[in-house]
């Protein structure tokens, strides 16, 4: 007997001892594995799985999780999309669909997979909880003129090296804000959806309306203060101390002399 | 228990919590994390979520509403993270947002959202660098994750 075919023997022996995992299998241990944060060896099972079986709502619903998991927003929504053509009531896709529109400022986008999931799946928190937030937001109303000249920036005193100072109403309208046309719509809705959202998540856990926020990134800080009708916002050093900074925006509301 | 949402035990139910499911060596690094947090002075309670709304860990006092607040939790933490990405302020670290009766704390990680709930008087400026330091550690378990 040659080489080639012992070895070759040898390997269909090997083999034929071990059984192939079905792709149930596969899809729960790559569940376990994401339960354990080990999300490329989730991505890799849950790959090999749907080789193997390429209809199975499971598969794909666990393969938007970990497209979510590593932002990989348009793959996640094909796969979210992929589960509903497959099983259109999946209260799970249509919820990872309406975060996804969410995130993409779709609002209108966002109600209809909110709704849907809670209409066949009544006893869903996470769902019922963004419903209950969407369903206050209103579009911004147009901006005016006249409420943007109600505001008199000359009395600022702006501290130094602050930037992207913003003045806006809860529901979106911009009254004031510096930069570009475009870097105020930019600021004018990150500030209205952090707003919205933050104000949601205090209320949802028991502690009242949102008065301030502090938001660090790598590089600055963003100071928030609002009184539920307005939302004043500005960047600051990321050096300055969370006291420090709330006071000078404390100072900057003061300036505008806004009042609830 | 693998989680009950998925198709390899029940596609019908929306229920995603992942809370009681078996941990094992980094799980437990993020509990060990949430239970460093939720030591601290005013801290009470806090959880862990993934950006796809995964509850890893919660530490959260009694009836509180976990799944909801999990979901909003993750929703803003993404928000933060975008805003950050957007507006060109460096990757998101940290967010705290203060009501009358208690403050909200936000860390972000790749792996997920930590999110802290805590009282009024709490002294916002430890609580912020502990979570900084927490999420810094969170971080490193991403890059040990991938370089495995």
């Amino acid at each position: 007997m040659g080489l080639a075919t012992f070895l070759e023997r040898t390997w269909s022996g090997l083999t034929g001892l071990v059984k192939p995992r079905s792709a149930a299998t596969m899809f729960r241990l790559a569940d376990q594995y994401r339960h354990e944060g080990r999300y490329e060896e989730a991505a890799d099972l849950i790959a090999e799985g749907l080789r193997v079986a390429p209809n199975i709502a499971v598969g794909h619903l666990l393969d938007a999780y970990v497209h979510v998991v590593f932002r990989e927003m348009p793959a996640a929504k094909t796969s979210f999309r992929r589960v509903l053509s497959l099983d259109p009531y999946h209260p799970r896709a249509l919820f990872g669909l309406a975060r996804i529109a969410l995130e993409e400022g779709d609002i209108e986008g966002c109600r209809p997979f909110l709704d849907r999931a809670i209409q066949y799946f009544p006893d869903f928190p996470e769902a019922k909880a963004l419903q209950e937030m969407v369903a206050t937001w209103s579009a911004p109303a147009a901006a005016s003129a006249a409420t943007v000249g109600a505001v008199n920036t000359e009395r600022l005193r702006l501290p130094q090296n602050a930037h992207d100072l913003i003045l806006t109403h809860a529901d979106g309208t911009l009254v004031f804000a510096q930069g570009s046309e475009e870097r105020q719509r930019q600021l004018s809705v990150h500030m209205t959806q952090v707003y919205r959202i933050a104000s949601a998540t205090l209320a949802r856990a028991g502690l009242g309306a949102m008065r301030r926020g502090v938001v660090e990134g790598s590089s600055e800080m963003t100071f928030i203060r609002s009184d539920g009708g307005v939302i004043l916002g500005v960047a600051l050093p990321h050096e300055i101390e969370v006291g420090a900074g709330l006071v000078q925006v404390g100072r900057l509301w003061t300036d505008l002399n806004i009042k609830s | 228990m693998a989680d009950p949402q998925t198709a390899a035990s029940d596609s019908a139910t929306p229920h995603d919590s992942g809370a009681g499911s078996p941990r094992p060596s980094r799980a437990q690094a993020f509990r060990e994390t949430l239970f460093e947090l939720i030591r601290l002075d005013g801290v009470r309670g806090g959880l862990i979520v993934t950006p796809d709304g995964l509850v890893i860990t919660s530490e959260l006092p009694p009836r509180f509403p976990v799944e909801a607040l999990a979901a909003l939790a993750a929703t803003l933490g993404r928000e933060l993270e975008l805003g950050a990405s957007r507006l060109d302020r460096g990757a998101f670290r940290t967010a705290l947002f203060s009501a009358d009766d208690g403050t909200v704390f936000v860390g972000g990680s790749p792996v997920g959202y930590v999110t802290l709930v805590a009282d009024r008087n709490v002294n916002m400026e430890a609580v912020r660098t502990a979570l900084g330091r927490a999420v810094d550690r969170l971080r490193g378990t991403w890059r040990t994750a991938g370089a495995a």
